[in-house]
């Protein structure tokens, strides 16, 4: 196989004498999906928000297409990446928020170009005719200029995803995109989500949507007290075959979420 | 028997108007250069209130705390009286006044500042990072806007204060519209005219500001929050 497009190796993440990543190795494919699971507090959001420096870890290495994320390495040692080579790093590593985090005076155009206009000096035509296209592509053409606080929940992580996309990231990470969704929108947001797969997007999805991992990612990573338990294709870690914790924890899943569907109405 | 009914006598306003004009405009231009001078304090304040180091922090929060609890006209006359004869420095009256006033609000502005800077969800800012922006250009573009909205209603009841406290420079003879209406009311046995006068004065400073302050921040809630 080519070499992968994003590579963890031996990453340690801790908050103060908390450990919360305790090496991690993960290789990522260009054009796979990878599903993070795990129960809260397994680290999986953490190892996220690590491999685009929201989270700075601090023993190991992340590398994007062969290059290191965060640091580089110098005579005298690893030392902190420029801010603005940060900057250009992150650009590569699109990130889409559990709770949308769209900027609340600026309307769902504004959020889409306001990265490549201000950050990439993007000409501002240009941008608004990009952005209405992605906007377009993510199904809100009629909301152009509305701002987040008339869309519903579901609009706006579609925003948030234009936004994403706005910066032709090589890779999109997802922090649970739909956790703080109404059930009924989920639908659309995923809809948007399964689609980029079809695309051939590189995204990893923090996930508690089991059916949805299921059904789109290539690969999923069960991770548990901060490492990573159980690694494989969908038909491994839903399957017989799957570690023991694995199992425990998708089957207390399914009778949670067997339980729920079959309340009655 | 009744006594006679007051016979009002606004004539006087009249006679006295370019004293009554000249003091408005002191009491305007101590208000404005306290607002601006305290505002920049409090600013550079809540910014090194806000600082990650404690050898930083610690001497501003005890700074601030101290310029709080010190009523201000105390800080005036301290200014005033005390100052010159500790460091040798003589400031005028008019400095004296800005100064006292600047000091005392710059407390409570950094307050407001560090308040409203502070109620900005870090994911917003988070989001800036993602998209490539630098810690400043996130400052600029999301954080200061934001919290501008959230603080324009404390920042205009501060100004309201500062441009009240002013009355209190005429205590150390700066030639206000308080102070000069007293010195007229002397001369003229007409204290309420003149000091109805005076009060409906302050009235016309402060009402306009409190109303543009509502109107402005009904216009952005209408925009950003339905």
């Amino acid at each position: 196989m080519n070499s992968p497009l994003l590579s963890i190796r031996d990453l340690h993440k801790s908050f103060g004498h908390i450990e919360v990543l305790k090496g991690i190795n993960i290789d990522i494919h260009k054009s796979q999906v990878f599903g993070f699971i795990g129960a809260s507090g397994s680290g999986k959001s953490t190892l996220l928000r690590c491999i685009n420096m929201l989270e700075v870890p601090q023993v190991g290495s992340i590398r994007l297409a062969g290059e290191l994320v965060g640091f580089r390495d110098t005579p005298r040692g690893r030392k902190p990446l420029p801010a603005r080579d940060l900057s250009r790093q992150r650009r590569r590593m699109a990130m889409v928020f559990q709770h949308f985090n769209l900027w609340p005076h600026r309307t769902a155009l504004e959020n889409v170009i306001e990265g490549p206009v201000v950050v990439q000096g993007m000409d501002r035509d240009q941008a608004r005719e990009m952005g209405t296209t992605l906007l377009r592509k993510v199904g809100l053409e009629g909301r152009v200029h509305a701002y987040p606080s008339r869309l519903s929940g579901g609009q706006q992580q579609r925003v948030a995803i234009a936004r994403a996309l706005a910066l032709q990231p090589e890779i999109i990470l997802f922090d649970e995109p739909t956790s703080a969704l109404d059930p009924e929108l989920v639908g659309e947001v995923l809809k948007v989500i399964r689609d980029l797969a079809q695309e051939g997007m590189t995204m990893i999805i923090v996930t508690h949507e089991m059916g949805f991992a299921h059904e789109v990612c290539d690969q999923i990573v069960f991770l548990a007290d901060g490492k990573v338990e159980d690694l494989g294709p969908p038909a491994h870690i839903f399957g017989e075959q799957a570690a023991p914790r694995t199992r425990e924890f998708t089957r207390r899943y399914m009778e949670r979420h067997q339980i729920e569907m079959g309340r009655p109405e | 028997m009744t006594e006679a009914a007051y016979q009002w006598n606004f004539q006087v306003i009249w006679e006295y108007r370019d004293v009554f004009l000249r003091a408005m405009g002191v009491t305007l231009s101590l208000a404005g250069l306290t607002i601006i001078l305290g505002a920049l304090a409090g600013l550079a304040l809540s910014l090194l209130r806000m600082s990650s180091h404690r050898v930083v922090r610690w001497p501003v929060i005890t700074w601030v705390e101290l310029l709080r609890a010190v009523p201000p006209l105390v800080l005036v006359v301290w200014i005033y009286y005390c100052l010159p004869i500790l460091t040798g420095l003589t400031i005028p009256a008019f400095q004296t006044a800005v100064l006292a006033l600047a000091l005392y609000s710059s407390a409570f502005f950094s307050e407001i500042f560090r308040a409203g800077l502070q109620s900005i969800d870090r994911g917003l800012v988070e989001a800036a990072s993602s998209v490539g922006m630098s810690q400043a250009q996130a400052f600029r573009r999301v954080v200061l806007p934001l919290a501008l909205q959230r603080m324009l209603p404390p920042l205009v009841s501060q100004c309201v204060l500062v441009v009240k406290n002013t009355a209190l420079a005429g205590y150390i003879a700066v030639a206000d519209i308080l102070y000069q209406g007293q010195q007229i009311s002397m001369q003229t046995f007409r204290p309420l005219e003149v000091l109805t006068t005076v009060a409906l004065t302050f009235l016309a400073l402060i009402i306009p500001l409190t109303m543009a302050a509502n109107v402005i921040e009904g216009h952005f809630r209408r925009k950003y929050y339905r």
